[in-house]
């Protein structure tokens, strides 16, 4: 009835809809700025707000105000559109993952495989929006974002599969549940979490494996040419993503938020934020690989470790 | 398809300005062209304008960080035409400081070349370790950069017995710190494979290219001044000159943290064998008509100086020939081949000073004779190339 | 690496927020320098001796007065050491900020002595 027309409306917009997550992805890019600070021994941000906590809003401000240069030679409707794209399809996984209790808002039977999609969707984009800049270094970050699919994405999905077909369904909400009556997916299968996080961290562009937008060699890679609102928009997607990165490998692996509705989002944050540590922490530890070397490893390594976890998952039964 | 990529003037690999034209195939550099002249300042031709004693100070700022090792080449050069003799323990402490400030400049470049790497902590790490012996400095002669230490005829500050202690604790703890940097650089995987087997230059090349300093010494040649031809208090002190056989930016990795080590025990001997006397003689204004040379070695490798003197009180003609000028050459041979991510890597390998390197010379290249320009003929030609560049 | 990364969460940051904190200048920091007026005999020799040209001589002799302009020093403390009659001392005042260019320059001048008839 109209209560539960409301009811919906609260939850879509405010909690745990749009209102929830957008400051969750500010809170997480300072917290995560803040751990990569205290590791390398100087403050972080410090000044806007308490201990610097409005740092990553005055930052989204601060740029929606500057300047908005598009290059002459460049493709005009990919390049305008590209931003708004990205944001879209970073904020529509998040519906996905529950947070308050173990039902998603948005829950049916193969919402992994969608989720699954949509990422690499993400880094078509990356790649699409790096070739309409017409750009020397642009082409090259857009070139070296499409290698660096070819590397991670086959391991990232066949991680992704292990625990659904542990729990035997094609839904986050269902793999939540089957962990809270079981064990976590941590203990039962250590492999595919290592292999997960790993290409994660390569899915989301960061050290050591940021190499299409290499700072030091391309100058920003595909970034070079947005400027003013549409960089605003792209640094906003970039947070959603490290936002879904680490929901996922909350719900996927270490047993989503349980309990009643008032102490669920407490554990479910307390989780996310161990896997933002551990994100930041292999972030501050490493330098950056060559294109190379990424292709070389993600083979050698990454997509067999993945194939022996499908495997034991089949032998042992679990 | 082949790209044709610049690398600066602007860019943030490079600290200062240098444009380099690179031609790209698959990400592989087949031919590389290199452009200097955007720091061009002019201080050969100011030199004919002040006296000797203000163009120490000069001297000082032709580099913000190998600035000692100019000032010490300098002095050394109007030295040897006023045949002056200077006191012992002026010439150890001339050495504490060169040492110092070689060690100053690795731990600088250790952190520039991680930063080129990617790799932000570690550069966060090591320019925190070089504010020990900044301090150090500051407390020995009053500044941070551009320490006004050396002069004719001596040094003009003393060091004294509590600074003696403080340095010595210091000391300890770069040790320890330069030993963990050993540790990390011979094992962290991710460092290993973006350092070794880059940026090769094998020793017969380069011996033909007249590379210096330690990117001629990771190469396997032993090549330093400072054994060579000594000059100041090394005659006296007993050193190893450290050289790897790699070849690689690896070894010139491991060369400049073991000659970190090497400068730490120089500077500990120094202290203690130092010999009490004056540390400055009165020099006379006007110098005597004569040319010299002297050659110190500079964080970055040889570093060269001529004067010509006329018996007036300025000179007549002075030349500077900065380390990073002679290792242009090896790196235009080290960056062909190489991957387009190594770029940075490599060119902060040889640790690039471009300040220092600025100078013109115009070779007719037909009848292979130097020419030289005056002040006119630049300004002529400066308006002939804007007028024909822009249609005016 | 991880064990010194861990090691740094504990320490405080070695960050100075300056300009709420300050950094103390060591003994002989090489800063701005001053005259005490009544010493100056007027030789030039400061005047000779500067790399930057900073000092001007006004005047002639025991009533030569000094202009001394600040942007052009290099505070490199060469008229300190070659003052006949120490006339010339250092400060310890290194963080100059200045509104305009005529604020650089100070201008000693000397007491002028009273008539007595």
């Amino acid at each position: 009835m109209v209560s539960e027309e409301i009811w919906a409306l609260i939850q879509i917009f405010l909690f745990p809809g749009f209102f929830f997550l957008f400051f969750l992805a500010f809170f997480t890019e300072w917290v995560d700025r803040k751990i990569v600070a205290k590791f390398q021994n100087r403050y972080g941000p410090l000044h806007v707000g308490p201990k610097g906590v409005l740092q990553p809003i005055a930052d989204f401000i601060k740029l929606l105000s500057k300047e908005d240069i598009t290059p002459r030679m460049a493709d005009k409707v990919p390049f305008n559109l590209m931003p708004v794209l990205l944001l879209s399809l970073a904020i529509t996984p998040l519906f996905c993952i529950p947070i308050v209790g173990s039902n998603a808002l948005v829950s049916f039977e193969g919402d992994l495989i969608a989720i699954m999609f949509i990422m690499s969707l993400i880094a078509v984009l990356v790649f699409i929006g790096g070739w309409a800049s017409t750009n020397r270094f642009s082409t090259i970050g857009s070139i070296r974002a499409g290698l660096q699919l070819f590397a991670y994405e086959i391991p990232m999905n066949l991680a992704m599969i292990g625990p659904a077909i542990a729990a035997g369904s094609l839904s986050i909400s269902k793999i939540v549940d089957w962990q809270i009556h079981g064990f976590w997916n941590l203990f039962i299968q250590p492999v595919g979490f290592a292999v997960l996080t790993i290409s994660l961290m390569a899915h989301l562009q960061r050290v050591p494996f940021d190499i299409p937008e290499a700072e030091s060699e391309i100058v920003s890679g595909w970034i070079v040419e947005f400027s003013g609102k549409k960089l605003a928009l792209i640094r906003l997607a970039k947070d959603f993503e490290f936002v879904l990165a680490s929901a996922l490998i909350v719900s996927l692996f270490l047993g989503g938020p349980y309990g009643p509705w008032y102490i669920s989002p407490i554990i479910y944050l307390a989780k996310f934020f161990i896997c933002v540590f551990i994100l930041s922490n292999l972030r501050a530890a490493f330098a950056r690989y060559r294109i190379d070397h990424l292709l070389a490893g993600a083979w050698k390594y990454l997509t067999p470790l993945a194939l022996l976890q499908i495997f034991l998952i089949k032998v042992l039964g679990v | 398809m082949t790209f044709e990529i610049p690398f600066g003037p602007q860019h943030p690999a490079l600290e200062e300005p240098i444009n380099f034209m690179f031609k790209i195939e698959e990400e592989r550099v087949v031919n590389v062209k290199p452009r200097l002249g955007y720091v061009h300042r002019g201080i050969e031709k100011i030199a004919e304008n002040r006296n000797y004693q203000q163009l120490v100070y000069l001297s000082e700022r032709i580099c913000g960080i190998c600035s000692f090792a100019h000032a010490l080449c300098y002095s050394q050069v109007v030295e040897e035409l006023l045949d002056l003799k200077i006191p012992e323990r002026a010439k150890f402490i001339r050495t504490i400081v060169a040492e110092m400030e070689r060690i100053q400049n690795h731990y600088l470049w250790l952190g520039l070349t991680a930063k080129e790497m990617g790799f932000e902590t570690l550069f966060m790490y090591a320019w925190r370790d070089r504010e020990t012996i900044i301090e150090m400095l500051d407390m020995i002669s009053g500044k941070r950069v551009n320490y006004g230490m050396s002069t004719i005829g001596g040094v003009r500050r003393d060091i004294t017995e509590p600074m003696i202690k403080r340095m010595e604790e210091s000391l300890n703890h770069l040790e320890a710190r330069a030993e963990y940097y050993t540790k990390v650089c011979t094992k962290d995987p991710s460092i290993l494979k973006r350092t070794v087997g880059i940026g090769i230059l094998r020793p017969r090349e380069a011996r033909a290219l007249c590379a210096v300093g330690p990117t001629a010494r990771a190469s396997g040649i032993p090549r330093d001044v400072r054994a060579d031809e000594p000059y100041a208090a090394y005659g006296e002190i007993s050193f190893k000159v450290v050289t790897y056989r790699g070849c690689d930016v690896a070894s010139r990795m491991y060369v400049r943290i073991d000659e970190i080590k090497e400068s730490i025990k120089i500077i500990r001997y120094a202290l203690k064998n130092m010999p009490e006397g004056p540390i400055r003689v009165k020099a006379p204004m006007r110098v005597p008509e004569g040319e010299a040379i002297s050659r110190v070695e500079a964080p970055r490798g040889e570093n060269l100086h001529f004067l010509k003197s006329n018996g007036t009180d300025k000179p007549e003609r002075w030349k500077i020939r900065a380390p990073t000028l002679a290792n242009l050459l090896s790196l235009c041979r080290m960056l062909m081949g190489v991957n387009l991510a190594d770029i940075p890597v490599v060119i902060a390998g040889i640790d690039p000073c471009i300040a220092c390197a600025e100078r013109i010379a115009l070779i007719d290249a037909k009848t292979k004779k130097l020419k030289v320009w005056e002040g006119k003929d630049l300004w002529r030609y400066a308006n002939e190339w804007y007028r024909k560049r822009y249609g005016l | 690496m991880e064990d010194d990364m861990f090691r740094n969460l504990k320490e405080k940051p070695v960050t100075i927020q300056f300009p709420y904190e300050h950094v103390e200048p060591v003994e002989g920091v090489r800063a701005k320098v001053s005259w005490d007026i009544d010493k100056c005999i007027g030789c030039r020799l400061c005047v000779t001796i500067c790399p930057g040209n900073a000092i001007q001589l006004v005047g002639r002799g025991r009533q030569a007065e000094i202009k001394y302009n600040v942007g052009r020093c290099i505070l490199c403390g060469e008229c300190v050491d070659v003052c006949p009659t120490k006339a010339i001392y250092a400060t310890k005042e290194f963080e100059l900020v200045f509104n305009n260019r005529r604020g650089m320059i100070t201008h000693f001048r000397r007491k002028k002595r009273k008539r007595t008839s």
